[in-house]
């Protein structure tokens, strides 16, 4: 699955009054809960790493983000940047330098004061070319770093090479690092190797509401509450109120299913549409509620081999009409029922419905339509066989195979049902499985493919999100990744606008280039959007504060305000 | 014997003759019915129904599209339930059957047959050709084999049509699969060709051949035949490891192995039980096989 | 014990063999471990070159295979570029739970197939032989993988087992009566799937091989003596049934490594299977290879163990070797 950071554009200059509370700590909103108890999360699979400058697997980080905290947060349920460790900003008219202000008075998990110096280095390690951290190129714009000074002990510049919105949101997911700690493994030139699944519990430091206590290789991971955390609730109690969280790897998802059914797990975050079914059977009777999030920033794709390899060549889905035609024979509706269950939403953008603000609602509905679509075909040059099956306008019948990942059962269900929907066409589609690695190398390195079915995942609502993939230059830009120029005009179009709504500032303005490319991408489609799966997530019915939000970490991002409601060991 | 054979043939013959008893094709998907469970039939005055809506609708006897039986849209007959996709599982079980049973034969007769050869070579010539054959084997088992077929897939094309997919599935499996026998049947003949009358008719100035045929060979056909009937289930459903790696046959060809693949899924187990079908399908031709076989062992005995 | 060093010296060099040949599969697989990183939009092409390029994995493969070998020389096993971390740390934990499940699982296995396969082999067309083959065929037939689903959807209904893990949490609190209680809690299920799939096969081997002894000239003239029954089968018969079981021994000492990696991954047991399928997939190749090659080592020291009990029990085969 591919994952998308994304940049809001919502700028604000905060004023320290307005956090600023004795000794600075944050006050939360949420119900003032009880404290102690233990929360188990069953995950997956194993973290690989507690690193945050070179972990990259979802797992590492749903961990890593309770031991750690960032300078400027998003809220996942207001989807809002929040003051985190730097408890207000300010940013120059021409929106090219900001200045955070510190919290004072924070302590990292060990006792160890934090302050400018933590943030410096943080950021020395997040750039360095020699770390290669996997978050580094989310520093650069237009291929030049963010630089970063020390103003005094609780003042931190960072001045941006050109403009660009909203870039506070930017500061989400940057954890800060423990200077005191790292900066001899750093210097060693040993940073990755730090904090690696077997260091000391007492060595892996951080800011966030959790300390390490113990890593069971395989088995488990239990964090303790840090007892320096600087969030209080509105009662002055010091957060969190769990005083463990242990993480269990349950090894695949129907582990992940069982073991919250028995109890074995407090919470379950994102089963699929099935499991979801059968956890619904017996929540009553175990005690536990499921939610339902409506769709959320994920979505799927069908996509075309537009690369000049010689595999595709002439190919018939180098031509407009005829990816229209395929969009108009795919019945969403039967992919969100047998799918999904109905837990998903059928798409007619680019953009996932959890995306509100973006949406370019004004691009019509698309309902199946065989006669549509073959009059679209015809129009074009193509025709029918007798026997029924279709021939390109050279006169060869036309056909091809979809790729997608085999370990997805989700993905292969929806490739078969086009294939199934493709064949009042007279299109001969094969469904072709293949292990995730061996599918990326052939999309973007040897591009032996046709056609291919992939996941798409935005971390929130942002046009800049999308850069990455609709930017003719962009490494993921799907069907014909790191153009030197722009293949088509359309293309270089689409370029243009993302590139102007980058650095425009108003809200409307952006909207607006923004609904360009959606309709550009519709009328042109590259890339057909099929469904985005609704947020599914559970959690026992006493687990008091259970809010699942609709960005990354659905469950548990709001973990220091979870609580046991009838207490709990 | 002969009966074990006929109830090996009965238990065969509906494979065969999928085409006639199954009702559908096996790709056809009724979208409006997924996942239903086998479809109730009605008897009324001994007249075969099934229920639609609140209608019944009269079950067909040679409904004229060249099946056994079917029944008028919209009603669906589906005898054991329906998938995903609302295809009956009836009909993919039979036309599945068939492939994954063929696959199952064929691999395990390709993987004896290497077997049996290197076994016999390794335990009689001795020596230089035992070495070379046995750790042969011990390599064969111990590499990473998922990287040689994820390579394989790479380099065909990227759609394999479903009688290639089968010729690569048995060559692969058949591939891997000799090692076992092949150390089981050295061991047997290790110690047969020391026995009294193999040396006595090596006195007598029999050739290696005649030795290997007349002698050795037979005593191997405890193992041999031991190992056929292990194998043949394995490879049957071998099927459910390929279609991972995008080298079985794959959607919307059916296989024992991909449809178990479904049904070994939580929910499956739990609400759509009767996709299990083909994991009780194999038990019956399994028990014909492995009758048949010690049938054929205890008269080689006498 | 020429024989035993001649093997061994065979042993190393099929080892030196699986490992070049491991090394050029792992290079003909499509993909690296950095392909799944090319398609996070997040990281630029550009950082993916670099990182390629940091891991060395862009020298010739002859380098590369030096430079592991030398590693392997100095008992390391190479550096998972996953887990950031030298592989021989990683494998240790791991070693020991998957080798405590098949350690147990191949010992019950046999210990129900020696008897039931005797039991069976004396009452061929009997209907206790009859059953014990439908028994088995009917296990044949049901792959591992839906058999650990569906003993886990039994221990969902009754609680009476865990879903999955080796340990309930506050393991390292326990007594070690406790802890043994706790461990064999956990280990039930797992070790159950690997019994009800290994004795079938185990079984059917056993009863083939006395139905062999049991109509030998030697058993009849014996049975014909009057020897006891009893004494008959298990001082007599089983001896010299035992080749084949041997091989079969061997087979099973070998793959004790390498038997269970799918069952833990079913059943969620920390061993290697879990490490090393998620490692094959990430192509994160030094995990591989490392356990690529304990398996080998697992599989010649068993075959090896094998063919000098055959040599010490069957004097047929002495004379030919000595």
């Amino acid at each position: 699955m591919l994952i998308f950071r994304y940049f809001a554009p919502v700028l604000l200059v905060l004023s320290a009054a307005a956090y600023g509370q004795p000794g600075d700590a944050f006050i939360v909103s949420g119900i003032a809960g009880r404290s102690g108890g233990t929360l188990v999360f069953a995950q997956r699979n194993e973290p690989k790493s507690l690193n945050p400058a070179v972990a990259a697997d979802s797992a590492s980080r749903e961990v890593m983000h309770r031991i750690n905290a960032d300078l400027i947060h998003i809220n996942r349920e207001t989807q809002l940047t929040e003051p985190a460790l730097a408890k207000s900003w300010t940013v120059s008219s021409d929106g090219l330098h900001y200045v955070l202000n510190l919290r004072k008075g924070v302590r990292f998990s060990d006792g160890h004061s934090f302050d400018a110096d933590d943030v410096v280095f943080s950021f020395r390690v997040y750039l360095d070319e020699k770390v290669l951290s996997p978050q580094r190129d989310l520093l650069l714009l237009e291929g030049k770093p963010i630089a970063v000074r020390k103003l005094d002990a609780y003042r931190v510049a960072f001045d941006l090479p050109g403009p660009y919105a909203a870039a506070e949101r930017l500061f989400d997911g940057f954890v800060i690092l423990p200077r005191h700690i790292l900066e001899r493994p750093y210097l060693d030139g040993k940073l990755a190797e730090a904090w690696g699944v077997r260091s000391p519990a007492d060595q892996v430091v951080g800011l966030g509401p959790f300390r390490l206590k113990q890593f069971v290789p395989g088995q488990r991971v239990v964090l303790e509450r840090n007892p320096y955390y600087w969030k209080l609730d509105k009662e002055g109690t010091r957060l969190p109120y769990l005083s463990e969280v242990d993480f269990v790897f349950a090894g695949s998802e129907d582990m992940q299913v069982m073991r919250f059914q028995t109890g074995e797990s407090d919470v379950i975050s994102r089963p699929s549409a099935r499991n979801f079914a059968v956890l619904q059977k017996e929540g009553e009777r175990r005690g536990y509620t499921l939610k339902d999030a409506g769709p959320g920033l994920e979505y799927s794709v069908l996509f075309f081999n537009l690369n000049d390899s010689p595999a595709a060549g002439n190919a018939p889905f180098h031509r407009e009409s005829f990816r229209r035609a395929v969009s108009l024979a795919i019945d969403r509706d039967a992919i969100v029922r047998l799918v999904y269950q109905g837990r998903a939403a059928a798409l007619s953008t680019p953009v996932p419905p959890g995306d509100k603000a973006w949406v370019n609602d004004k691009l019509p509905r698309i309902v199946r339509s065989i006669p549509q679509a073959k009059q679209l075909l015809s129009a074009d040059g193509f025709s029918w066989a007798p026997g029924g099956s279709l021939l390109d306008p050279a006169g060869k019948p036309v056909e091809f195979s979809i790729v997608t990942s085999a370990g997805n059962s989700e993905r292969v269900q929806m490739a078969t049902l086009i294939a199934d929907d493709l064949k009042p066409l007279g299109i001969a589609v094969h469904v072709t499985p293949l292990d995730f690695a061996s599918l990326l190398n052939r999309v973007f390195q040897t591009h032996d493919y046709e056609a291919c079915l992939l996941s798409l995942s935005e971390a929130d609502a942002d046009p800049n999100t999308d850069m990455a993939v609709l930017l003719s230059s962009a490494g993921n830009h799907l069907w014909q990744p790191e153009q030197k120029t722009p293949a088509t005009p359309w293309e270089a179009e689409i370029d243009g606008l993302m590139r102007r709504q980058m650095v425009t500032r108003n809200r409307v303005q952006r909207k607006q280039l923004f609904d360009r490319v959606q309709a550009i991408v519709m009328d042109k489609l590259p890339m057909i959007p099929l469904v985005s799966p609704y947020i599914l997530v559970g959690a026992r019915n006493d687990l008091g504060n259970f809010r699942p939000a609709l960005l990354d970490h659905y469950a548990l991002w709001n973990i220091e305000e979870l609580y046991w409601r009838g207490g709990r060991d | 014997m002969k009966r074990r054979c006929g109830f090996l043939a009965v238990v065969l013959a509906p494979l065969l003759l999928a085409g006639f008893l199954a009702p559908y094709p096996y790709a056809e998907q009724h979208r409006e019915h997924p996942y239903v469970p086998p479809t109730a039939v009605h008897f009324i005055r001994a007249r075969p129904f099934v229920q639609e809506d609140g209608h019944l609708y009269p079950l067909r006897l040679f409904p004229g599209n060249g099946r056994l039986f079917g029944v008028d849209p919209p009603a669906v007959v589906f005898l054991l339930g329906s998938d995903a996709y609302g295809r009956d599982v009836f009909s993919r079980l039979l036309y599945g059957g068939r492939l994954s049973l063929a696959t199952g034969l064929l691999a395990t007769l390709l993987s004896l047959a290497l077997g049996l050869a290197a076994g016999v070579v390794a335990g009689y010539f001795g020596g230089w050709w035992d070495g070379l054959l046995m750790r042969g084997g011990e390599l064969a088992m111990a590499l990473p084999w998922l990287y040689l077929l994820l390579a394989v897939r790479a380099v065909l094309p990227l759609h394999i049509s479903t009688l290639d997919s089968f010729l690569v599935s048995t060559a692969i499996i058949g591939a891997v699969g000799w090692v076992r026998p092949a150390r089981l049947i050295r061991g047997v003949v290790l110690s047969g060709k020391e026995r009294g009358f193999v040396l006595a008719a090596r006195g007598f100035g029999a050739g290696h051949g005649y030795l290997i045929r007349r002698h050795l060979l037979p005593l191997t056909a405890g193992v041999a035949g031991t190992q056929a009937t292990l194998l043949i289930p394995q490879f049957m459903l071998a099927e459910m490891a390929l279609s991972f790696l995008g080298l079985g046959v794959g959607e919307p060809v059916p296989s024992w192995g991909g449809m178990l693949n479904e049904a070994r899924q939580y929910h499956a187990l739990l609400l759509h039980g009767w996709l299990l079908a083909p994991g009780l399908a194999a038990i019956p031709v399994l028990l014909a096989f492995l009758l048949v076989a010690d049938a054929w062992l205890f008269r080689r005995s006498e | 014990m020429k024989y035993a060093g001649r093997r061994l010296l065979h042993g190393a060099g099929l080892l030196v063999a699986v490992s070049v040949l491991s090394f050029l599969l792992a290079q003909v697989a499509p993909g690296d471990f950095y392909s799944q990183w090319r398609g996070d939009p997040r990281i630029s092409t550009a950082t993916v070159a670099a990182l390629r390029a940091q891991s060395g994995m862009a020298r010739p493969l002859p380098v590369r295979y030096g430079a592991w070998m030398a590693g392997i020389l100095r008992g390391d096993f190479g550096y998972s570029l996953a887990y950031r971390s030298p592989v021989a740390p990683l494998l240790k934990e791991r070693i020991v739970a998957t080798l405590l499940l098949t350690g147990c699982a191949t010992l019950f296995a046999w210990l129900i197939a020696i008897p039931l396969g005797i039991w069976s082999a004396t009452r061929t067309g009997m209907w206790g032989d009859r059953l014990s083959t439908a028994a088995t065929s009917l296990l044949l037939a049901i792959p591992d993988l839906v058999l650990a689903i569906a003993l886990l959807l039994l221990a969902v209904q009754t609680g009476w087992f865990p879903t999955g893990g080796k340990e309930s949490r506050g393991y390292s609190r326990m007594g070690p009566v406790q802890q043994l209680r706790d461990l064999a809690w956990h280990m039930a299920l797992p070790v159950a799937v690997l019994v009800l799939g290994l004795a079938p096969v185990l079984v059917r081997h056993v009863r083939a091989a006395m139905l062999e002894t049991l109509d030998a000239p030697f058993a009849l003239s014996a049975r014909a003596q009057g020897i006891p029954r009893r004494r008959l089968l298990f001082r007599h018969l089983l001896p010299a049934a035992l080749n084949p079981l041997v091989s079969l021994c061997g087979v099973s000492l070998g793959t004790l490594l390498s038997a269970s990696l799918l069952v833990e991954v079913a059943m969620g047991w920390p061993g290697l299977g879990p490490l090393f399928l998620e490692a094959v997939m990430a192509r994160d190749f030094a995990v591989v290879l490392a356990v690529v090659m304990l398996s080998a080592v697992f599989l010649v020291l068993g075959n090896l163990a094998a063919d000098l009990v055959l040599y010490r029990i069957d004097p047929r085969i002495r004379t030919v070797d000595g």
